[in-house]
């Protein structure tokens, strides 16, 4: 299944079979809602964040509204990210209030509130290895890389001169992120040398709207653009740039990778429209052997 | 608006690179997005009849009158909207006689014409001095020479003229068998005299004027039809025709009291003067002045249905405004469907609203056209989405 959520403020649940793309369940809200998550617990649940600074809770076996609503951010919630620890219910939030929260779904208040960044959060990722650690992008410029048991983030990176409004993990090696920015450019990190980025993708022509690692590759990863455009990069090659899709005709604001058919990427953009697909340039390859 | 403010600072020229770095970006006001208010003149609904040729097609032997009240008829019994509850009636047409008379308050357009029974050579009542005053004087010129000097002054080719011309023939072709007209297409009971004398009824629902097996070398191969060595045929010109369509209008605080549904909203609309002889441009100004009004640019219309008078004049504001041929006129215009002249601008209208219906999403679309005697008439309409 995929979902979507969209700046009007509904939440589309979709479902793809060979038949195309149908809509299960959708879900209003009287604000915009930036981000959604599934949770690991429980295949009918997933989370959203709306530009009333509030975080929703929904089951699709529940059309009539959502189970809970978090609402402690005083600005709009950018990002939702559910943690990928099975058995733990723990969300973060991230806000243009300037903070990112953590929320255990049992609970109706925060947990922990971790301030630092000087500007709007855009993005708030668990880590896909490292338990309790995750990683947040802002409007600030900068990169930071937080772990839940202190309250203060580990490690600043200024990655950018401009807004980050994406960023990713690797999937494969702990130490290594990818963020997307509003000077168009790309730059993966590796943790234990920040001084400079690994990697600089460049190639989009407006800012970046969201990027992922694929879940398969080590380093294959996809980004979304104001320019309409997504692009597929491996940032192991001197030509990182694999493929650019424009099959939208509006800013492309959404982006993930299926992790359960390898390469499928699903997108979204103001068009209001939704893809799913293979890019040619994953087609052809085999699973990473990690 | 914060949002907004957000967005656009993403966008900013500082952040950018590549080849559009240079290129400016600014946020402008659409008026046109204003959701939804009750003073909105709104569309409820549109038919049309379908189109026959003039002088030997499905109408040739029906009055104006029963084109106008199959049209009509046909539009408020799909509503359900009784007669009585129609503030105003208006009806378009050129070459009636006492045409023009009766304008008031607007509730509701009908478009009829029939060129089988009336004669364009016939100006009607007007004063000597006309012929003292060169430009009132050129509101007498005929249409097709006015193509030719389109043609001629902006150098619009035979070539291009008869590219055009096949495009619109193919496009309505493709329409019509796959079905796409019968939306808009009301179909009517009439009388038919055959070459024998032998009435019978026939009942007309498809245009009797699209040449399917048109082709380019056919068309290369007729003769110019207004002047000796001339570019403008019968074949790149739009047709002779009778025919009628109505739409239904209302103030969106009315409508929505009836319970009447909303097929599209009436936008902003421009009329503009152009030089007589030269009557065919009216669409290249026309079309910028509604724009304006909506606050919207051609890049956010999808669909501009701009009248065939000549494929001259057609590709000539097609390619001065810049609009991308896919939008114009996709499922032809008046070269294969024909030109009943009071009737098109409400025809446009019914087919445009279809068009941008079955694509379904909320769009905006255009119509605009070219008038005799040298103006220019541009509507946007917005249809709301499914």
């Amino acid at each position: 299944r995929g979902l979507v959520r969209s700046g009007c403020g509904t939440l589309l649940v979709l479902d793809q079979d060979e038949g195309g793309i149908k809509l299960i369940r959708s879900f209003d809200w009287n604000d915009g809602l930036f981000d959604v998550t599934w949770s690991e617990n429980n295949e009918h649940v997933l989370v959203t964040g709306a530009g009333d600074g509030s975080v929703q809770v929904w089951d699709t076996a529940n059309p009539r509204g959502p189970l809970q609503v978090l609402k402690e951010h005083t600005q709009e919630v950018y990002s939702v990210d559910w943690s990928q620890v099975r058995g733990e219910a723990l969300l973060l939030s991230g806000s243009w209030d300037h903070t990112v929260k953590l929320w255990d779904l049992e609970r109706p208040q925060s947990l922990c509130t971790f301030r630092g960044h000087e500007g709007v959060v855009y993005s708030t990722v668990w880590s896909p290895h490292v338990t309790s650690c995750f990683a947040s992008a802002s409007g600030d410029g900068t990169l930071r890389v937080w772990d839940v048991k202190m309250g203060v983030s580990r490690l600043v990176i200024p990655a950018h001169n401009a807004e980050i409004l994406s960023c990713d993990w690797c999937k494969y090696d702990q130490n290594v992120l990818v963020t997307g920015a509003v000077d168009c450019g790309l730059r993966v990190w590796d943790l234990r040398s920040t001084r400079q980025p690994v990697a600089e993708l460049l190639g989009h022509s407006y800012a970046i709207r969201r990027l992922k690692f694929s879940p398969f590759h080590r380093t294959l990863l996809a980004s979304c653009s104001y320019d309409f455009t997504v692009r597929i990069w491996d940032f192991s090659r001197p030509e990182p740039l694999l493929e650019t899709l424009e099959h939208h005709t509006e800013f492309v604001c959404g982006l993930d990778f299926n992790l359960h058919i390898p390469n499928q990427v699903v997108d979204c953009a103001w068009d209001e429209t939704v893809k799913v697909y293979i890019p040619a340039s994953l087609a052809d390859l085999q699973p990473c052997a990690d | 608006m914060h949002r907004l403010r957000v967005v656009s600072g993403h966008l900013s020229p500082q952040n950018r690179l590549g080849p559009y770095s240079h290129a400016q970006i600014a946020r402008s006001e659409c008026s046109a997005s204003l959701p939804v208010a009750a003073d909105d003149i709104v569309v409820v609904h549109g038919l049309r009849t379908a189109i026959g040729k003039a002088k030997r097609g499905s109408f040739k032997d029906t009055t104006p009158d029963e084109l106008l009240s199959a049209v009509m008829s046909a539009v408020l019994r799909d509503v359900g909207l009784s007669p009585d509850k129609l503030g105003d009636v208006c009806v378009g047409n050129v070459l009636q006689p006492g045409a023009g008379a009766l304008m008031v308050r607007v509730a509701q357009f009908l478009r009829v014409e029939s060129m089988s029974l009336r004669s364009v050579g016939n100006p009607g009542d007007v004063s000597s001095r006309l012929m003292d005053n060169a430009k009132a004087r050129d509101c007498l010129i005929p249409m097709g020479i006015t193509s030719e000097n389109v043609a001629e002054r902006f150098g619009i080719s035979r070539e291009k003229q008869d590219a055009f011309a096949l495009s619109s023939q193919q496009k309505a072709s493709k329409a019509q068998e796959r079905g796409v007209f019968q939306q808009e297409i009301t179909p009517l009971t009439t009388r038919f005299v055959d070459e024998d004398g032998k009435e019978r009824t026939i009942v007309v629902s498809k245009d009797d004027g699209i040449r399917p097996g048109t082709t380019v070398e056919g068309l290369a191969k007729l003769k110019p039809a207004f002047k000796p060595d001339g570019s403008t045929t019968a074949g790149n010109s739009s047709q002779v025709s009778d025919g009628a369509a109505a739409v239904l209008l209302g103030r969106r605080s009315m409508v929505e009291a009836l319970n009447l549904p909303v097929m599209g909203v009436l936008r902003a609309c421009a009329v503009v003067g152009v030089p007589p002889d030269l009557m065919g441009i009216g669409p290249a100004y026309a079309i910028p002045a509604a724009l304006r009004k909506s606050g919207l640019s051609v890049a956010d219309v999808d669909v501009f249905e701009i009248n065939e008078a000549f494929a001259s004049q057609a590709a000539y504001c097609v390619e001065k405004l810049g609009i991308p041929m896919e939008k114009v006129n996709p499922n032809g215009g008046a070269i294969a469907l024909g030109h009943p002249l009071g009737c098109t601008g409400a025809r446009q209208v019914v087919t445009l609203l279809n068009e941008l219906k079955r694509r379904g999403k909320r769009a905006y679309g255009v119509v605009s056209m070219c008038i005799g005697t040298g103006m220019g008439a541009a509507a946007v309409f917005e249809y709301p989405g499914n």
